[in-house]
């Protein structure tokens, strides 16, 4: 029995509660899709995608423990190390709009 | 969306009842970033909308257990695929828009949903993620065999590896000489003799 | 106008014909606006190079990580040579898309694509001329045949042509178009009709002059070229 079939109360084991909490992270997912979506500027949408991305790392490895894969971090750190990239490249492409790049 | 899912095919309601509150979640994030990502006007905001759909997929993707897949999704579309678009978009003009999101047209969007509701009617058919009716089991002589045997064949523990390279070696070969001459036809494109 | 020699295209994205090409008007031979981007002088970060100092030998090392453990883990050739490509990315966009493309000369690029290749399918054939199969690991002549065998495949086959692809397709879309080479093929047509490179050659403001124009222009500049080149029927800037 792994740490994540541990039950924190009635019914409910650790596994479970890191689902309902990657759950949570994605509604917030949702939610941070607003400002990616309306700007109005573009520093807004790189903004709200470079959150998305750091809250992605965090679901999947909320995800790794939930499921007991630790292998799931690998793509975590792919993620992170992958979503800087977006980061400065969509901000360095908004100034002169690809002028500068 | 559940509801919806509720109401089609003989066996909808077991199909929703399966369906946990973090796949519901990361769903409605995947749908409504691609839907987005068709919808608006300016299309550096639908490229930066496409980005985040790669979150989405990939955190789907590691969900249902397919970490490779995941990989793949984060490594080609979050780090290359956003690259080379804005780079594209680099290379051409900006028209400014008063309008946010792009108007649809009535038409095309009656067709798509048309189609999507096809699909839709489908569903219901189709066995629930893990269940042990699903075609893929109707061989287990096959599909466990890989699962049992790859390390004993090939002495290496992803099998999925195992599968690309040793297995299925020879429509890798096809794949890897795709990606190659992907680069080769856009020099070709691009009336370009060097890459650099 | 003699094609796609590189030091023409360095010279001409090289001159921005005074500071920033945008000051310059429009260009009235049918450019899209980006070619007047192409001589605007490249802006340093003193955010983003430190951050690409410190991050992109761990992002390559990672990148290895994921190709030489494929074999034990999520990942293979395909996903770590993406991960090395987008660290070249990386650098490219903090320190520069020319000077990494000088930095990572065209045979790093093509050797690493052509390489890879080569590596497969010779990996495929030395089994064959063995008597088998191809691809048939177990009989290449290493210990342990059939797993080096395939982590030669994904780590020198697979890894280096995604990584090599990748690369230059980044290089060749930031270069974009060829001036010279042109849409409407200008050395073939110019050749046809007689009308020798001289028109588009003196001027250097219209080098490759019908080079990118959108399909839709591009017949109005053939038509008009007989009389005063594309910029009589062409507005410049859609």
């Amino acid at each position: 029995m792994s740490l994540v079939d541990a039950p924190l109360a009635a019914g409910v084991t650790l596994g479970d509660f890191l689902l309902v909490a990657a759950a949570g992270f994605a509604v917030l997912a949702v939610g941070m899709l607003y400002r990616a979506v309306v700007g109005p500027t573009m520093q807004d949408r790189v903004l709200a995608v470079n959150v998305l991305g750091t809250n992605t790392v965090v679901i999947l490895a909320i995800l790794g423990a939930a499921l007991d894969e630790p292998t799931f971090l690998d793509i975590a750190l792919v993620y992170a190390l992958l979503n800087f990239l977006m980061a400065i490249a969509i901000s360095k492409f908004t100034v002169e709009r690809g002028g500068v790049l | 969306m559940t509801g919806a899912l509720a109401a089609l095919g003989p066996a909808g309601a077991p199909v929703v009842a399966q369906v946990t509150a973090i796949e519901a979640s990361l769903f409605a994030f995947v749908v409504l970033t691609a839907l987005f990502t068709a919808l608006a006007r300016d299309v550096l905001a639908a490229v930066i909308i496409f980005g985040a759909y790669s979150l989405g997929m990939a955190a789907l993707y590691t969900f249902y257990r397919a970490p490779d897949v995941a990989m793949t999704e984060a490594a080609i579309s979050a780090g290359v695929t956003t690259v080379l678009l804005l780079l594209t978009l680099a290379k051409t003009t900006r028209i400014d828009h008063e309008a946010a999101f792009e108007s649809v047209n009535l038409p095309a969007a009656g067709a798509a949903g048309l189609l999507f509701g096809g699909l839709m009617l489908t569903m219901g058919d189709i066995p629930a993620v893990g269940s042990p009716d699903a075609p893929i089991w109707s061989n287990p002589d096959v599909t466990q065999w890989y699962i049992a045997e790859t390390y004993a064949e090939t002495h290496v523990e992803n099998t999925v590896m195992a599968v690309l390279a040793a297995f299925r070696g020879f429509d890798t070969f096809g794949e890897a000489v795709v990606v190659f001459a992907a680069g080769i036809a856009a020099l070709i494109v691009l009336h370009r003799e060097v890459f650099a | 106008m003699s094609g796609s020699d590189p030091d023409v295209d360095a010279d001409a994205e090289g001159d921005p014909g005074g500071g920033f090409g945008r000051d310059r008007p429009p260009r009235s031979d049918g450019r899209l606006d980006s070619d007047r981007r192409q001589g605007t002088p490249y802006t340093e970060s003193q955010v983003i190079m430190p951050t690409v100092k410190i991050v992109a030998p761990f992002a390559f090392t990672y990148g290895l990580f994921v190709t030489f453990h494929g074999g034990g883990s999520p990942g293979g050739g395909f996903q770590g040579g993406a991960i090395v490509a987008a660290v070249v990315f990386m650098i490219a966009f903090a320190f520069g898309i020319e000077a990494t493309r000088q930095w990572l000369a065209n045979t790093v690029v093509v050797a690493l694509a052509v390489g890879g290749a080569l590596v497969f399918a010779g990996i495929g054939l030395v089994p064959v001329a063995l008597g088998g199969a191809f691809l048939q690991y177990e009989l290449l002549p290493i210990p342990d045949p059939v797993k080096y065998g395939m982590e030669g495949v994904e780590i020198l086959g697979i890894g280096t042509i995604v990584a090599g692809v990748l690369m230059g397709l980044f290089f060749v879309l930031a270069k974009g178009f060829s001036d010279a080479g042109g849409f409407a093929d200008a050395d073939a047509f110019d050749d046809e009709v007689g009308d020798g490179p001289g028109v588009n050659g003196d001027d250097p403001a219209s080098d490759g002059g019908a080079a990118a124009p959108p399909p839709g222009v591009t017949d109005d500049g053939r038509t008009g070229s007989d009389a005063s080149g594309p910029a009589a029927t062409d507005g410049g800037e859609r």
